[in-house]
């Protein structure tokens, strides 16, 4: 794990309907963070917005989160594209590490299991000036997820790289 | 790790500022206010001093924070020049410059990263 506080991730949150996308320099600065829809050729054009993210925020780390985890579900696409994007962050000489959902909820939550709102919710209090204005309502049974979750996800993915006592 | 050119996007969005709004603050007149202050934030373009202090103003953050990359550039760039200036024999040895030089050169070591250590440019 990196203990240097001077450096710069970039976290990369690829979903269905595009990626969300989170930088950080040092555990409590958030640089930068959104979520871009793609609708057709998806993982080119995701892959094209990750190209553009690192030649413009030139990260030390990108964070991805782990496809492969057993406790990860996800669909071949985003699991082809995940594939792609480290192959990519390994041509421009970018370290990747691979977090996983556990990883993520145990940071922030403290425990093992929790939903995807009450991550949030914890993000939106961590950092309410940059995400309090997005944090989406609560999500009800018959709702579609509302496409700013995918940031949340992304600034998930990019707090639970850092150590904990940081 | 070398800072971003500019970290004026994010002060922006930390006041939930827009691009038009901060292009009206700035005083860009016209039509499109936003593509000037967008052009700074995609660090297409360099904003003239006036631009700077009023980003400074706009933001509450001094112009070195805001800019920190193109200061850390200033920095290793100055210090190289009175590392070069130092080499430079003098008729009268003046010591007051000579400190001025090298406290010059140590300062401008401080505040650039990790990089400059590498170099040691900044080592004398």
């Amino acid at each position: 794990m990196f203990k240097n506080k001077s450096v710069r991730i970039l976290a990369i949150a690829p979903l269905s309907r595009g990626l969300g996308y989170a930088v950080m320099e040092g555990s409590n600065n958030l640089v930068a963070s959104g979520n871009k829809v793609i609708l057709r050729d998806k993982n080119a054009k995701a892959l094209a917005w990750v190209n553009r993210f690192i030649q413009f925020y030139q990260p030390d780390v990108l964070v991805l989160p782990n496809v492969t985890a057993a406790d990860t579900r996800r669909a071949a696409r985003i699991k082809t594209l995940h594939r792609k994007i480290v192959a990519w962050a390994g041509k421009k000489k970018v370290k990747v590490r691979l977090v996983s959902v556990t990883q993520v909820r145990t940071r922030l939550l403290g425990e093992p299991k929790g939903t995807k709102f009450a991550v949030a919710k914890t993000l939106a209090e961590k950092f309410p000036v940059e995400l309090g204005k997005r944090l989406p309502p609560k999500r009800r049974p018959w709702m579609s997820e509302d496409p700013r979750m995918d940031i949340f996800d992304a600034v998930g993915l990019a707090v639970a790289f850092w150590p904990k006592n940081k | 790790m070398k800072s971003l050119s500019n970290y004026l996007q994010s002060q922006r969005k930390r006041l939930s500022l827009s691009q038009e709004e901060v292009g009206f603050l700035l005083g860009i007149r016209g039509m499109n206010k936003s593509a000037k202050v967008c052009r700074d934030e995609k660090f297409a373009r360099e904003p003239s001093l006036l631009d700077a202090l009023a980003y400074e103003v706009i933001y509450g953050r001094p112009i070195r924070e805001l800019f920190a990359g193109l200061y850390e550039q200033a920095g290793q760039d100055v210090a190289a020049r009175a590392k070069f200036l130092s080499f430079r024999k003098l008729r009268k040895p003046d010591v007051r410059k000579q400190e001025t030089i090298i406290q010059l050169a140590a300062k401008a070591g401080v505040n650039s990263s990790n990089q400059c250590s590498k170099t040691n440019l900044f080592v004398f």
